[in-house]
């Protein structure tokens, strides 16, 4: 590759001509919204026929006339494009709820629009039923596009990218320490995975439509589960259905949704050896089989004589799963729980789930990472001259991605204290602005108040809520796609 | 396409790297993780990890189902094995480099084939005669004949001296309707021209023309062509050795080589050489010492290739006519084009040339390939049917990155205008950029 004066450059004009088409492929995702609420006899229906448009429209405009010298995107304006096409699909996203019938202001649409899009879930509207379709459905929708990613989404469908400055943005947005590829080339990979994806999608629905729930609620819940998001269309959520079966269906599809869709895709192509020797989805499934456990026992010993299926082990079972894969769904009565076990939840949301799923969080492989590096050290310390390696399903990773991995949870610790001492700033108490912070940027998207805490995130200031929603898009990129930015040498000539 | 490549060292790194540029689905194999590392990142492939000679890896890369396998690690035992087993996997062709003539003499084809081998590339074998070309055409920088030079591409760097020099090129073309002038290097662009486009001091214009029109360029570019004899070789490399025992006494050849045990083999290998000298080519004492100014041709030949480049610029310095340089590194051929050296030899890409041929036309053997910095030069066989054939060139709508140059039909050739209508089984010269190989493939198929 040949090094050329205006490479130092930023070519802005093709980044906007990208993000032009990217805007087009968002306003065919807002027309089914469109399309539902005027099947409904919904006034939104013209709201988001009006925001459809304008969103196709600058889209077309951007990709259309806009003539870059260079066609090449290099690794910066790979990372600048991740982020930025993050931003502006939220800001064209927010539109329909600054106008729809139960409007809110732009900061907190803002707000509910990254939340949506980073699957992190916490929604600013206390009562979605008021809400109509076409809003219930957009907000599903945008957790379902983020939850995979919406570069992903583009690289399946756009031949364009399939070069090497699409590998870039590949790596700036798919989550984990390294990106497994299930085909030769992106665009074959990122459409085996969305493939995956849907064919989930569409057997949660129909799970959840066999169940108590009406097509429309068991389609939203079905986006936000899988996507792991946790926007819900009613007040509180699944928890509403009181029903067994839909929360067991919702626990099986969350945890699906937290697994690395590689191993599923593998999984569904028959390798099943190859996901049981899974060193990361080993320890996840144990992690979530051993924290059942110690919930039922906890919940057993509380009920006593009076205990329920429900109770000890479904229940528990839900908000386990709710909370280490992100989606942060909360049971009814979640904060009346032992303290311990809320205690034990705390961690679980800030790991979260496999890297390459759609879940949030520091992912369990830079735990696992993080352990064996620490045992190694150990071992060090009292026998200094053993040759110790990180091993990880049968590979010796380099000393460059176990630096990497430890240096990633250093600066994810540092990002979520960061973001709590902004909060704090704006007058909110020590712990309920930690766990505000904890949980956006880990996307979880679980509320103070759900733990027993006062605040409800719905209720801090447009401030606080634009640095959570900062602090969501940071966990979603993996921090390093988004503090990359704010180097200075990014941005030097 | 499904290509399985066995070897991440220079050429299979250099292979990956085009061939995810055009489209195809590339597999990897090595041992060495970083290397698969930063393949990994950078390009559309999937890397294995493993000894690419062994089953399991080959196993793990599909080689079984695969369309084209390439083996291109350092030693040829391995390639061979490794092609063999890929064979018995099932792929459906396999490419072994080779460093021994042997392996292409006629008379052990079927050893050859026996081993599971379909084609062998051998680049210091095709470097070899490629120097001898640039020896025997000293005023080009590239020359390349199709159909037993029915059509001959040569691509000539030309000065303020040359008729051509500041001509538009539709201008040239309504005066000179015997030259196509095919693609334009400038710097470190190649483009394939329109019409407005000019001719300007210092370009290297890739000519298509027939045989009995090659001497008028001669004029038209004002080049002078010189008759070589005495050969000077500095380095003692694998291409020196095959480079002497290709020549067939037309030419004198000298080895400078600064390793004494390299200068003793060659001495016995070599019996051919004039004379084996010792000593280190880039001082000027020993160049001297040689006697440098009796030699009509300088070759550099070492590991280094900034060493060659500055070597050669010293030679033509002293006055000798003819220089050639071998540079491995791609970044530095467009300085070393640009610097007044004659003819750069680059094994990657003539081992790309052999793949590119196989990758357009994967059962004929008839078809050739020429790879450039960053464009091709192929020949290739009309199908019946192609969608090259519906309409006359001009109504075609092609690429901007490709241009029709000539094409040969019953053994006759001839160039192509606008109102050219291929027909099936004409042999077509196309001149495409970097990355559209696969598009070309797709109008002649």
């Amino acid at each position: 590759m040949l090094l050329r004066k205006d490479t130092r450059k930023i070519n802005w004009l093709m980044l906007a001509k990208v993000i032009g088409w990217l805007l087009m492929i968002e306003s065919g995702f807002m027309a089914i919204p469109c399309a539902v609420s005027f099947a409904w006899g919904e006034q939104d229906g013209w709201i988001f026929a009006t925001f459809t448009m304008l969103t196709f429209f600058t889209g077309y405009v951007l990709n259309h006339f806009l003539r870059p010298e260079r066609h090449t995107m290099g690794k910066r304006e790979g990372f600048l494009l991740t982020a930025l096409v993050w931003v502006v699909f939220s800001l064209f996203g927010m539109l329909p709820f600054l106008l729809c019938s139960h409007r809110i202001g732009a900061g907190d649409a803002f707000f509910e629009a990254m939340a949506g899009f980073t699957t992190t879930g916490c929604s600013v509207y206390a009562d979605p039923e008021e809400l109509s379709h076409g809003v219930n459905l957009w907000r599903a929708l945008m957790q379902w596009i983020g939850g995979m990613g919406i570069i992903l989404f583009t690289l399946a469908v756009l031949p364009m990218l399939n070069s090497s400055g699409g590998m870039q943005m590949f790596n700036a947005e798919v989550t984990g320490i390294t990106h497994d590829k299930i085909q030769p080339r992106i665009s074959q990979t990122a459409k085996g995975l969305w493939l995956i994806y849907i064919i989930i999608t569409l057997a949660c629905a129909l799970l959840l439509w066999l169940g108590p729930m009406s097509l429309f609620d068991a389609v939203c819940h079905a986006l936000g589960t899988v996507s792991t998001g946790g926007f819900t269309t009613r007040a509180a959520g699944p928890a509403a259905w009181d029903s067994g079966y839909v929360d067991t269906v919702i626990t099986v599809f969350m945890f699906t949704g937290g697994t690395s869709f590689t191993l599923v895709f593998m999984a569904a192509t028959g390798r099943f050896a190859a996901v049981k020797a899974n060193a990361t989805f080993r320890y996840y499934a144990s992690t979530v089989a051993v924290s059942i456990g110690i919930f039922a026992a906890v919940m057993a010993i509380k009920m006593g004589w009076g205990s329920t299926l429900r109770g000890v082990l479904i229940d528990p079972a839900f908000q386990i799963v709710a909370t280490i894969t992100s989606t942060g769904y909360v049971v009814q009565g979640l904060s009346g729980w032992a303290p311990v076990l809320l205690g034990l939840l705390l961690p679980m949301m800030v790991f979260g789930a496999c890297a390459g799923s759609t879940s949030g969080g520091a992912k369990l492989d830079r735990m696992l990472v993080l352990t064996r590096y620490v045992r190694n050290s150990l071992k060090r310390t009292l026998q200094p001259n053993t040759i110790t390696k990180v091993e990880i399903d049968g590979r010796v990773l380099t000393a460059d991605t176990v630096n990497q991995a430890i240096s990633f949870l250093a600066l994810y610790a540092i990002v979520i204290i960061f973001a709590a001492g902004v909060l704090t700033l704006m007058g909110v108490g020590l712990s309920d602005s930690l766990f505000c912070s904890a949980s956006c940027v880990s996307n979880a998207g679980i509320s103070p108040d759900a733990f027993g805490g006062d605040l409800a995130i719905s209720s801090l200031p447009v401030a606080g809520k634009m640095v959570l929603s900062l602090a969501m898009l940071t966990g979603r990129l993996e921090v390093f796609t988004i503090l990359v930015l704010f180097m200075p040498g990014f941005w030097r000539k | 396409m499904r290509i399985v490549i066995a070897g991440a060292g220079e050429v299979g790194s250099h292979l990956a790297k085009l061939l995810s540029n055009e489209d195809q689905d590339i597999y990897i194999i090595d041992e060495n993780v970083e290397r698969l590392d930063t393949l990994n990142q950078k390009y559309n492939l999937m890397t294995v990890q493993g000894n690419p000679a062994s089953f399991l890896a080959l196993r793990q890369a599909s080689a079984g189902s695969c369309d084209l396998f390439i083996a291109v690690m350092p030693h040829e035992n391995d390639n061979m094995v490794a092609c063999s087993i890929a064979k018995f996997l099932g792929a459906r062709r396999t490419v072994a480099r080779i460093e021994h003539y042997e392996f292409m003499e006629e008379k052990n084809q079927q050893f050859v084939k026996g081993m599971g081998v379909d084609k062998v590339i051998y680049p210091e074998y095709l470097a070899a005669e490629q120097i001898l070309t640039a020896l025997r055409r000293t005023w080009v920088r590239q020359w390349f004949e199709i159909q037993n030079g029915e059509i001959i591409v040569v691509g000539v760097r030309i000065r303020s001296d040359a008729k051509m020099c500041g001509m538009h090129l539709k201008d040239f073309a309504s005066t000179h309707h015997n030259f196509h002038v095919s693609a334009i290097k400038r710097g470190v662009e190649t483009v394939i021209p329109r019409g407005d486009d000019k001719m300007e001091e210092g370009d290297i214009l890739y000519i298509t023309t027939r045989r009995e029109h090659v001497n008028d360029l001669l004029a038209l570019t004002g080049k002078v062509e010189h008759k070589i004899r005495r050969v000077l070789i500095m380095g003692g490399s694998k291409i020196a050795i095959r480079l002497a025992a290709m020549n067939r006494d037309d030419f004198r050849i000298t080895v400078i080589e600064k390793n004494r045990a390299v200068c003793d083999k060659l001495a016995v290998r070599c019996p051919g050489l004039e004379s084996v000298y010792w000593g280190d080519a880039r001082d000027i004492e020993t160049l001297a010492d040689v006697g440098i100014d009796s030699f009509d041709a300088f070759i550099a030949l070492s590991e280094s290739s900034e060493a060659n480049i500055l070597a050669c610029l010293t030679a033509k310095e002293i006055g000798v006519k003819k220089t050639v340089a071998e540079v491995e590194d791609i970044q530095f051929i467009n300085q070393a084009e640009g610097l007044n050296i004659g003819t750069v030899i680059n094994k990657k890409l003539l081992a790309s040339s052999s793949i590119f041929q196989l990758l357009l036309d994967s059962d004929s053997s008839t078809s050739k390939c020429l790879a450039l910095t960053d464009a091709e030069v192929a020949e290739l066989e009309v199908k019946p049917d192609s969608k090259i054939t519906r309409a006359p060139v001009k109504d075609l709508k092609l690429s901007r990155e490709m241009t029709l140059a000539s094409l040969i039909r019953d053994g006759k050739g001839m160039l192509v205008t606008g109102n050219t209508v291929i027909q099936p089984g004409d042999h077509v010269v196309v001149f495409c950029l970097a990355g559209a190989i696969h598009k070309v493939e797709k109008l002649f198929n």
